[in-house]
This record gives C-alpha cells, sequence and structure tokens, in this order.
C-alpha cells in the first residue's frame, strides 16, 4: 500500500440486496499495470470491477487516487475511470460515431457543441480497435465482436487513468484477441490503470502482469501469472485438472485441461509401467492418468514429448540426458522398476542404437503381463532405425505370448483382466 | 485517410441533414396550422355565413388548431424522453397507464362534483397514475422495462375498469366521460392553447437540457453512469417532466392515443436517435400529427372524437412496430 496506489480497497464488501457478493476483499492497483482478475463462474469478478466503478454499492475503504470513490460526483468519476461491459443493450440505431462520441460529453458543456479536438479523439480510438471503417455504420447492424471493440474504443477516447473491462474479448476471434489485448498492454505500459476480467486464463496470463484469482467472493491468491496460475490451485479453485507448461513462444506460464475420469475410492490399484519413447506415450499417458491405476513409465529423455507429459501428470519416469546411450544404471533402474510392474504396456515407438536396450530390457517380462500397443497396426519394421533388430525384438515379444492391440480400448481391456485367452497374432 | 477531414466530415454530415429537416419542420407546421385553421366542415376558406364568419376562424378554430398543436407536442416529446430513458421503443403515456389516470380523474369529477374542476382532476389522475407506475416498476431502485409496462398496463386496465363502472352509474353526464376517455378538442379555449403552450415550452426546455445525457442512458443505466452522467438528475427531469407534459395534455383534450408513440418513431426514421435533434423535432411533428387528426376528425367526419383518428393510424403502427422487431431479433 503505498502512495503510488491508484486504486485501494480494504475489506471491501458489496452485494445485490440481502445477497453478499464479495466478502473482504483487500487489493490495490498502481498506475502501469495490466492487471487479471479471474476465477470461477459466481466467483464475484464482474461483481468487483462494478463496485469500483461504485454501480453496486459497496462497504469498505474504496479509493481512488487518494479519495473515497463514494464522493466523487458523477461527472468526475467519468473522467477518472473507463468501463467496457461485457455487453450493452442497442434499442436505437445511433452511430458507431455517435456512441463514441459519448465518451466525450463528460468533458464538454451541456450546451456546446463536441470540438473537433473530440472527434479526432474518437477517431483514433476507432483505428486503435480496428474499428473506423465502421464509424457510419449503425449499431444495431454490428456483430458481437464489431460490438465489443466499439465499446473498447468509447472507454478509450473516455482518456481516463482507469480502464476497467468486463471480459474484453468473449466475442472477439483469435486475432482481435491478440490485438485488443496487445493494446490493452501498450495503454498500461503508458502509465493507465487496466483491469480486466478474464475466462481464458492461458490469455490472461499470456498478457497480464498480474492476476487476481477470486473465489467465493474472497482474493484466493494475486501475484505474477506463474505464482497463481499453478494445477494445484486450479484443482482447488476450479475443480478442474489440468497440466501447466511453458508457452513455447513467450516462455509464459501455460494451463492445458486434463480429460480426468472418475477415480474409483478404494480399488485394489495395478501397478503399470508404460514403456514409450519419442512422443508415442505421452496421449496414453493422458489415456491412463486418473484410472485406478499406479503408473510409472519407461526411460525417457528430458526432452522427449513423453517425458513431459509424464513430468506433468507427475507419473515417474527414469529421465536422462537427450541424444545419448541409455546409462547402465538407468537399465538397472528399468528392470526395477518392469520387475515392480503388475502390467507393462510398450507403447511402439521408434528405436534407434540409443534406446534399443530399453526394448531389450523388456524380455525379460512375463509375457502374460505385457500388451504391445501398435497405433494403426503397423509393421514392426516401419520403428526399426537398427537395421532389422528392433523389429526382430517386438516380433519376439509378441511371438512369446504379449498380447498385441491397435486401440486404447484394448490396452484398458488388457490392464482390466478383460483379455480372453492369450494374445493376438503380431503383424 | 487522416483524422481532422474524417472529423470535420462526421461533423458536417449530421449538420446537413438535421438543419434542413428541422427548418422544412417549421415551415411545415406552419403551413399546417394555417391551412387547418381554414378547413371546417363548411369547406375551405374563410367561412362566408354572414358577419360570424371570421369569427369563427379567430374565435373557434385558431383556438382548437393551437391547442391540438401544443397537445400534440406535449405528447410527442413526452414519449420520445420516456422511450429513452427506458430504453424501449414501445414506451408511451398511453401505455404506461397516465392518460387512463386522467380520464379516471376526469370521471370521478364529472360524477361526483357536477363537472366542475374536472381538468383539475384529470390532471390529479394522470398525475397519480404516473407515480403509481413508477413507485411500483421502481421499487428496487433501478426501473425495469418490463416491470414498467406490465405496471402501466394493469394499471391502465384498473382505471379503465373504474370508468367504466361510472360511466355504468353515470345516467346523463355520459357523454362527458366518453369525451375524457376518447380526447377530442371540441371545448379548446385560447386559455387551454397556452395553458399548453406555457408547459410544452417548460417542460420542453428541461427535456432539451438532458437531451444529451438522454443518449447514453438510453444504452443502458450503468453504461451512462460510465459515461459521468448524473443520472438520478436525468432520471427525475425525465420523469418530473413528461408527467407534467401529460397530465397537462390529458387536462386538456382528454386521453388522446398514439401520438407519443408514433412520433418519436418518425422522427428518429428521419433524423437518428440523437435526443438533441429528437426532442426539438417532436415538438413540430407531434403538433402536426395531431392538428391533421383534428381537422380530419372535424372537417370530414362530423367532428368525432381525435382519438379514434389516432389510434386508426396508431394502432397499426404499433403493431407493425412489434412485427419489425420481431423480424429484427
Amino acid at each position: 500500500m503505498t502512495a503510488r496506489d491508484r486504486i485501494r480497497d480494504e475489506n471491501l464488501h458489496a452485494g445485490y440486496g440481502e445477497q453478499e457478493i464479495l466478502r473482504a476483499i483487500t487489493c490495490s492497483f498502481v498506475p502501469g499495470t495490466f492487471t487479471g482478475i479471474i476465477g470461477p463462474n459466481g466467483s464475484g469478478k464482474t461483481t468487483l470491477l462494478r463496485a469500483f466503478s461504485r454501480v453496486v454499492p459497496s462497504a469498505g475503504v474504496l479509493t481512488l487516487e487518494g479519495r473515497d470513490v463514494r464522493n466523487y460526483t458523477p461527472s468526475e468519476l467519468g473522467m477518472a475511470l473507463g468501463f467496457v461491459p461485457q455487453d450493452e443493450e442497442r434499442p436505437f440505431s445511433f452511430t458507431v460515431m455517435q456512441v463514441v462520441l459519448m465518451s466525450r460529453y463528460v468533458r464538454a458543456s451541456r450546451f456546446a457543441s463536441l470540438s473537433p479536438g473530440d472527434y479526432a479523439r474518437c477517431r483514433e480510438a476507432l483505428e486503435e480497435t480496428g474499428t473506423a471503417h465502421l464509424a457510419d455504420r449503425s449499431i444495431r447492424t454490428l456483430s458481437g465482436g464489431e460490438w465489443q471493440r466499439v465499446l473498447i474504443a468509447r472507454a478509450l477516447a473516455q482518456d481516463t487513468p482507469v480502464l476497467l473491462l468486463d471480459e474484453p474479448t468473449s466475442h472477439l476471434d483469435l486475432a482481435h484477441q491478440a490485438e485488443v489485448l496487445s493494446l490493452l498492454r501498450r495503454l498500461a505500459g503508458a502509465g493507465r490503470t487496466v483491469i480486466g476480467v478474464f475466462h481464458d486464463l492461458n490469455l490472461a496470463a499470456l498478457y497480464c502482469d498480474r492476476l487476481i484469482m477470486v473465489c467465493d467472493g474472497r482474493i484466493v491468491t494475486d501475484g505474477t501469472p506463474a505464482q497463481v496460475l499453478t494445477a494445484q490451485r486450479i484443482r482447488q479453485v476450479y475443480g478442474a485438472d489440468v497440466v501447466t507448461s511453458c508457452h513455447p513462444a513467450t516462455g509464459r506460464v501455460f494451463l492445458l485441461p486434463v480429460h480426468a475420469a472418475a477415480r474409483p475410492p478404494g480399488a485394489a490399484r495395478l501397478n503399470v509401467t508404460v514403456v514409450s519413447g519419442g512422443g508415442s506415450g505421452a496421449s496414453l499417458f493422458h489415456f491412463l492418468a486418473g484410472r485406478s491405476f499406479v503408473l510409472s513409465a519407461g526411460v525417457l529423455a528430458t526432452t522427449d514429448t513423453d517425458y513431459l507429459a509424464a513430468t506433468a501428470l507427475e507419473i515417474p519416469c527414469i529421465p536422462i540426458p537427450p541424444f545419448s546411450q541409455i546409462p547402465a544404471a538407468a537399465l538397472e533402474d528399468l528392470r526395477g522398476v518392469l520387475a515392480g510392474a503388475d502390467r507393462v504396456v510398450l507403447s511402439a515407438h521408434p528405436v534407434g542404437p540409443g534406446n534399443l536396450p530399453m526394448l531389450l530390457a523388456l524380455g525379460g517380462v512375463d509375457p502374460s503381463r505385457l500388451v504391445v500397443h501398435l497405433p494403426g497396426g503397423r509393421d514392426f519394421g516401419s520403428y526399426d532405425f537398427v537395421g532389422g533388430n528392433a523389429a526382430a525384438a517386438y516380433r519376439g515379444l509378441v511371438d512369446a505370448g504379449a498380447r498385441c492391440t491397435v486401440t486404447y480400448g484394448g490396452v484398458l481391456a488388457f490392464l482390466d483382466g478383460h483379455a480372453a485367452g492369450h494374445g493376438g497374432r503380431g503383424p | 485517410m487522416s483524422c481532422t477531414p474524417f472529423a470535420l466530415a462526421g461533423r458536417a454530415a449530421t449538420v446537413t441533414r438535421t438543419v434542413p429537416v428541422i427548418l422544412g419542420l417549421g415551415v411545415a407546421a406552419l403551413i399546417t396550422i394555417v391551412l387547418c385553421t381554414l378547413t371546417g366542415p363548411a369547406g375551405f376558406g374563410i367561412p362566408s355565413v354572414g358577419p360570424g364568419g371570421a369569427d369563427i376562424v379567430g374565435g373557434i378554430r385558431l383556438p382548437r388548431v393551437l391547442a391540438a398543436f401544443f397537445v400534440g407536442g406535449c405528447l410527442a416529446v413526452a414519449g420520445a424522453a420516456m422511450q429513452a430513458l427506458f430504453r424501449n421503443p414501445m414506451a408511451d403515456p398511453y401505455i404506461l397507464g397516465t392518460s387512463s389516470g386522467g380520464a379516471l380523474g376526469a370521471a370521478l369529477a364529472i360524477v361526483f362534483l357536477g363537472g366542475l374542476y374536472v381538468p383539475a382532476f384529470a390532471w390529479l389522475g394522470a398525475f397519480i397514475a404516473m407515480l403509481i407506475v413508477w413507485s411500483i416498476a421502481g421499487q428496487k431502485g433501478a426501473i425495469s422495462v418490463e416491470t414498467l409496462l406490465l405496471t402501466g398496463i394493469a394499471v391502465s386496465f384498473f382505471f379503465s375498469a373504474v370508468v367504466s363502472f361510472l360511466v355504468a352509474i353515470a345516467g346523463q353526464s355520459v357523454h362527458q366521460i366518453i369525451f375524457w376517455m376518447m380526447g377530442g378538442f371540441w371545448n379548446a379555449s385560447p386559455g387551454d392553447a397556452l395553458l399548453a403552450a406555457v408547459i410544452l415550452v417548460l417542460a420542453g426546455a428541461a427535456l432539451f437540457a438532458v437531451a444529451r445525457d438522454l443518449n447514453a442512458l438510453s444504452l443502458g443505466e450503468e453504461t451512462a453512469v460510465h459515461l459521468g452522467i448524473d443520472t438520478a438528475r436525468v432520471r427525475w427531469t425525465v420523469l418530473g417532466s413528461s408527467t407534467l407534459l401529460v397530465a397537462g395534455a390529458v387536462s386538456i383534450a382528454g386521453s388522446v392515443g398514439f401520438v407519443g408513440l408514433v412520433t418519436p418513431h418518425i422522427v428518429r426514421m428521419l433524423l437518428g436517435p440523437d435526443n438533441r435533434v429528437v426532442i426539438p423535432a417532436c415538438v413540430l411533428a407531434g403538433g402536426i400529427l395531431l392538428v391533421v387528426s383534428d381537422t380530419l376528425a372535424r372537417a370530414f367526419f362530423s367532428d368525432i372524437s381525435v382519438g379514434i383518428i389516432t389510434a386508426f393510424i396508431g394502432a397499426p403502427f404499433f403493431v407493425w412496430l412489434i412485427y419489425r422487431r420481431g423480424q429484427t431479433a
């Protein structure tokens, strides 16, 4: 809490009539930041924004530039604070320009007409949001996305130090989302305080300097996107399973939802080891994660997609440096893991001199506990990059009685013990 | 394209269209007043039925035409302001129960006071009806448009039922009550015309002063707050002024329907929805509409109630509006 705070609230309560939506919110906002407010549906995000702009009555400390917001006159508030709603009624056919010009009412005298400077500012705001070509169109003829950008233009032209936006990208396509959010970043960079409510956590993580996660009318966490968006917190607040990763282009935190099947409680859990490589096992990990298995993975290079997937899903594996022979110690670990597994799934993957020892190690596994997943029923030869040894090793496992299946369903049936008789025929 | 030429062009475009249309309406209003004053059941021109001809025009027709003109302006301006405030192009003093309140007030005075203070009671009835509708609809702070329309319809039905009951027990004064229910300018005096003109100037000026704010308010209450507008002040200005306008109109002419609904629509079609243009244009267009309707009633339909003529025009127009809304929604 410094003197630089533009908005500061302490112990803020707000709601509609009897129903209290916000309970004891305390946070503050400095100039030049882009903050995202996130949280599940009904958590109070929009109410928080509307409490800031005074359209929802609130109790507790709420200051804007050091002054109690409730003491602002309507026009002072209009000059201090711009607001972009999610949507807005369009009962009358004003032109786009007329609507954007409304942002300048607060600065112009009641009876004087607006100045050329006001028109120029509005035109500029339309250009910044890519809606200049719509200036003379009736607002009733605009698409949802066009209308949303016009509403953003109107708030820009209001030239307020604080800009509040309620899901400003909810109606926008991919390109316009990026355009609008980059614009908001630039505005924050130029000293404005930009606060937006977001549903898309990845977009928020990508563009916001700071995220405030709200749940049930309270702030859960407040910090940088990487601090706020952890898999554990998402599970706790949203009740959703995600894996966190790194945005390949920006290095920012990135979330991916995980398909989670119901976990039968208390069932005897089978130890299953998935041996894979070159990305062949990642989607199998996701398929099996969340079912009643204790999963482990084989030897994986740390650059392998399978390694990233296993790490994200908290599946233990035996990591090795990329582009190297499997060290003897790792092979020893693998034999230990395989010996402890109730079932072993071999996900067919390309085999070169480097990882051939892992495939050969499977020769020591009881064939009745082994299933080979061969997507598309391809020939083992297509996985062989060591001149026939790998294909022969694959075929040897099947000939010894390992089951072979082309579908995930087949793998699951085997693991659940529904596999009738002994293994199917390999190609 | 650089900023400046566009800005000036945008500004010029609004001005170039608005000014001639308003001027044209003004000229049309003058012509309408003159022509309609000269029109009567006896034909066009100053009647040559003896020495009283000029008196008929100056003493009877002119006050009636002027009263119709100003009452038409009152109703149209009130309708325009209500439609913007409630963000609903269907809002209208007639639909919101005000007119039936006026008719009830008049009917009560006719039945129980033997016809004394009828205009005052009509005014009071209209005023009370508006208060009832707004206090019910505005219970939770912000006024919900749907609640408002439904409340208006309910109040309207209730008052009409009371009026019908009074008609049943009224005996000889039935005709007088019918007059207040249907509306007309049979007894319009120079005083009536003056009263309507004064109300129109005062309330019209108050509404014009908040016309710009009404533009923002017509996009939503919260939008207006966010654009820095004192919404409470605008709301009370509109409610107070339109009550004054409608109650005044009802006390002079009874409940004339649809002028307040149709006129703002026509004006917005011609000039767009900017209330700084719509409000002055409605004064002129509403006046013209009601003068023409009254002249039709007087000269061609053996002086039937003008409310019948406006309903003939207005009701199909209302249906067309609903139809068109259904299509664009």
